[in-house]
């Protein structure tokens, strides 16, 4: 009677415990993405689910460079080569299922994976720069650990996270948060923010 | 309600409904566009303002006056800049609120500008975020504008549309219109036969019924009426001479013997014409037939000057002649004429005027007779005549021992007229079939005070003598429907009006004004009755009072009918309810006129009643005609 008693509680425990992990990518998006983007595809996040497991528990900063490294591995190709459009701002699953993408689309996969783990939004934010380097426009993702403190820099580019001021090759024009700018129930914040938000309501894949 | 109206009433409010939704639609459609518009400028504003902020470095001086720029060349209701810890740095809000709408478009119509938000930063580091809130008020002038226009397009939408719904209705429903008369006409028991023939299936099923019923009903009119002026011939008429017969003369004679006759009396003059059996043997039987015919010549011509006059051959030998009006000496003269033209035909004839000869009985009658008394009157004075030398003899009226002189009696109707000192009575019209009143019959009774009061048979003949009977209705009419109340009961009376009474010029000017002020109110349903005589004569009269109360919603009876006409046609075309004759007419109808009169009147829905009906017996002898609806005094047998 006490074993039987032992394994209901074994089974309510594993049972509440299967229902509060939430993976990355749910498995009926991930099996739609692998029968469009093949088994390689599913792969990837496979392994992104993994990279993420490993440093769920970890520092803030042991989830950008885990983040960070995972995404810098994309190829990186432009909107025009994949999309066919000058600008588009990809969701983390076309990006990864296509497996390239441009500045922008490393920018909302790290920021999306970031706060799967749990790194609150006002940390985080899409920051347009100028490359001095390459003299084009570019974005990176920053992660400010309070509002006042210098941000880091997480740059597909560059594939190590430095603090701002170590990365004189940038000079930053404008920084924005859409969750940010949603605050009080609003509807609209940003406008290709805005876009990127119905695409992954819509699952697009 | 109408058909059209309910469907137009049905349509009318879908297309109101219809049209307010699109208008709500179109309203709120435009309010949220409004919003966007509002949201799209202060974003636009916000993010162009958040990057010239950048270049301030975070001097929150420089920051204010960028925004100070952009808020008074702007319409923003607030900019707000605030610190990454949610505090104020700089804040503009524009705080006098003029807007030109009314304000219940305020009350109604809410507009929330949106608040739009961009992030300022300073190089790498954050600023804060900028909020920029667009004026609102041009948004609500912007919408007033839209409602207005959106209003009037939508009213003239709308009375358009009402318009073309009403022709349309109007269109598909024509052909209902017309078998709504033709319905109509059918119920006031006219002939209309639809020739226009709808389309539109159900209807013109309901035509083609509708004209096959009505055309069912007009021959078996006509057969009525084609059969009862065959009668009519073979029942009134002489066919050697073309003169009535002695059943015409008895089925008028209660025209003239009456209370309220329109002749106090006159002459009833009988011709005998005595040797006939010797004329047949000398000149054969047909010449004798023409002799009668010219004798008949002889009496139609002498009575023709006299209005209302009867020539009727009673047997082989005898005629009648009625002159109402006549005097004593004209009707000697007259007769003295007939006599000697009559002697000079039976000369030309070369009979012995020994043998062959006529007799003229005159006998001066009262309308107070009974037609009993006028015939043995009559019969007398011809025994006198047949023993005179002259063939010619004048029985003189019984001086009637009156209880008061023509003066008197004068006197105390003009006092009863001035002083409106008559008073209805009524008596009832049964169906003894069905054991019910049919209606009341109207009379009236002379009160002069509390002791002294006389029936409408006492006055009336006095009346008539002294030519006020006219008035006396005048005063009646307007006592009925001015003061209805004198009439207790709410059910359904009829008055008898005569003809000289509503062939008076001024009667219908003054029914037609009574009317209008009165018949709204009457507490009981009015029938009118006409005299036969009147009515079929297709007096100018007539149509002008069917119509006056038709419009009135009063019914027309006809009385004193002793199917005279020609044509049966005026019942058609005036529709009474019923006819009312003397009980001896319908008893001495054969059963074939009867029924061709019941398929007239039958087929236009009139009832016969049968006035004078005193006995049991002549009741149970009229109910074997089917003649059920009386009048009299045998009403009081009957139990209902």
């Amino acid at each position: 009677m006490l074993k039987l008693k032992v394994l209901i509680l074994l089974a309510l425990i594993f049972v509440s415990y299967s229902q509060a992990e939430e993976f990355y990518v749910k498995k009926q998006l991930l099996e739609k993405i692998a029968t469009k983007y093949k088994v390689f595809a599913k792969k990837r996040f496979f392994f992104l689910q993994q990279t993420l497991d490993e440093v769920v528990d970890g520092s803030d900063l042991e989830k950008l460079e885990a983040v960070n490294e995972f995404f810098n591995n994309v190829r990186y190709s432009s909107d025009m080569k994949v999309y066919g459009k000058k600008d588009y701002w990809a969701t983390p699953w076309e990006f990864l299922g296509k497996d390239r993408g441009d500045c922008e689309d490393y920018v909302i996969s790290k920021y999306f994976a970031l706060r799967y783990l749990g790194i609150k939004p006002k940390k985080l934010f899409f920051t347009y720069v100028r490359s001095t380097k390459f003299k084009q426009p570019h974005m990176v993702l920053t992660y400010f650990k309070t509002p006042r403190s210098e941000p880091l820099i997480l740059d597909n580019n560059n594939r190590k996270i430095f603090p701002a001021s170590k990365r004189k090759d940038l000079t930053p024009i404008y920084n924005f948060n859409g969750e940010v700018l949603q605050k009080g129930k609003k509807k609209k914040s940003h406008k290709k923010w805005d876009q990127l938000m119905l695409n992954m309501k819509r699952k697009k894949i | 309600m109408t058909l059209f109206k309910q469907i137009a009433i049905m349509l009318s409010i879908f297309l109101i409904i219809i049209l307010s939704t699109v208008l709500t639609l179109n309203f709120q459609s435009a309010n949220q566009s409004v919003q966007d518009r509002l949201y799209e400028d202060a974003k636009n504003t916000a993010t162009s303002l958040s990057l010239s902020l950048g270049s301030a470095n975070g001097d929150i001086s420089m920051m204010s006056t960028m925004i100070n720029a952009n808020f008074d060349s702007g319409a923003y209701k607030r900019i707000t800049l605030v610190d990454v810890e949610d505090a104020i740095l700089y804040e503009r809000k524009n705080e006098t609120e003029v807007i030109d709408v009314p304000k219940w478009f305020l009350n109604l119509v809410s507009i929330k500008a949106p608040i739009a938000s961009a992030n300022v930063s300073a190089g790498w580091s954050q600023v804060g975020i900028l909020n920029v809130q667009s004026d609102n008020s041009y948004a609500y002038m912007h919408l007033y504008r839209i409602l207005k226009s959106l209003l009037l397009s939508f009213t003239i939408i709308a009375i358009i549309g009402l318009i073309i719904l009403n022709l349309l209705l109007h269109a598909v429903l024509r052909p209902l219109k017309e078998v709504q008369k033709q319905a109509a006409a059918v119920i006031r028991n006219e002939f209309i036969i639809q020739k226009k023939i709808p389309h539109t299936k159900e209807f013109k099923d309901v035509v083609l019924g509708m004209n096959a019923m009505v055309t069912k009903v007009k021959a078996m009119f006509d057969k009525g009426n084609e059969e009862l002026q065959q009668h009519r011939e073979l029942e009134y008429l002489d066919k050697t001479t073309g003169l009535k017969n002695r059943k015409y003369l008895i089925d008028r004679l209660p025209e003239y013997l009456k209370v309220d006759s329109v002749s106090k009396g006159g002459i009833s003059i009988i011709v005998a014409l005595s040797g006939m059996i010797e004329a047949n043997e000398k000149l054969g039987r047909r010449d004798v037939d023409k002799l009668f015919s010219e004798i008949a010549d002889i009496f139609r011509h002498s009575s023709r000057i006299y209005k209302n006059s009867i020539v009727a051959r009673m047997n082989g030998t005898e005629f009648t002649i009625l002159l109402p009006d006549c005097p004593n000496e004209d009707a000697i003269s007259l007769a003295n004429n007939i006599y000697t033209s009559a002697t000079d035909l039976i000369e030309e004839y070369e009979l012995n005027n020994e043998e062959t000869f006529i007799s003229i009985g005159l006998y001066e009658y009262s309308h107070m007779d009974s037609i009993a008394q006028l015939l043995s009157h009559s019969d007398n004075a011809l025994a006198q005549a047949k023993f005179n030398k002259t063939h010619i003899h004048l029985e003189k009226a019984e001086e009637a021992v009156e209880v008061m002189g023509k003066e008197a009696w004068k006197l105390i109707i003009n006092q009863a007229i001035n002083k409106n000192r008559f008073n209805f009575t009524s008596w009832a019209v049964v169906d003894a079939k069905n054991k019910k009143l049919v209606h009341n019959v109207l009379s009236i009774n002379l009160t002069l005070d509390k002791h002294t009061s006389y029936s409408y048979a006492k006055f009336m003949a006095p009346a008539i003598q002294s030519g006020l009977s006219c008035d006396i209705y005048k005063n009646v009419v307007h006592m009925l429907l001015k003061t209805p109340d004198m009439i207790l009961s709410a059910s359904t009376y009829s008055l008898r009006l005569p003809s000289e009474y509503l062939e008076m010029p001024e009667t219908y000017e003054e029914i037609s004004n009574l009317l209008r002020t009165s018949a709204s109110t009457l507490p009981f349903k009015l029938i009118i009755e006409l005299p036969d005589r009147m009515v079929r004569k297709d007096s100018k009269y007539i149509k002008l009072y069917k119509e006056l109360f038709e419009q009135y919603n009063i019914d027309i009876g006809i009385f004193e009918f002793i199917g005279e006409s020609d044509d049966y046609q005026y019942l058609q075309d005036l529709r009474p309810v019923y006819i009312k004759g003397e009980s001896t007419y319908f008893l001495t109808q054969s059963t074939q006129a009867l029924s061709a009169l019941r398929l007239i009147t039958d087929s236009i829905g009139i009832s016969l009643i049968a006035v004078g009906v005193m006995e049991k017996q002549t009741l149970e002898e009229l109910t074997q005609k089917h003649i059920t609806i009386i009048q009299g005094k045998a009403t009081e047998l009957i139990e209902f």
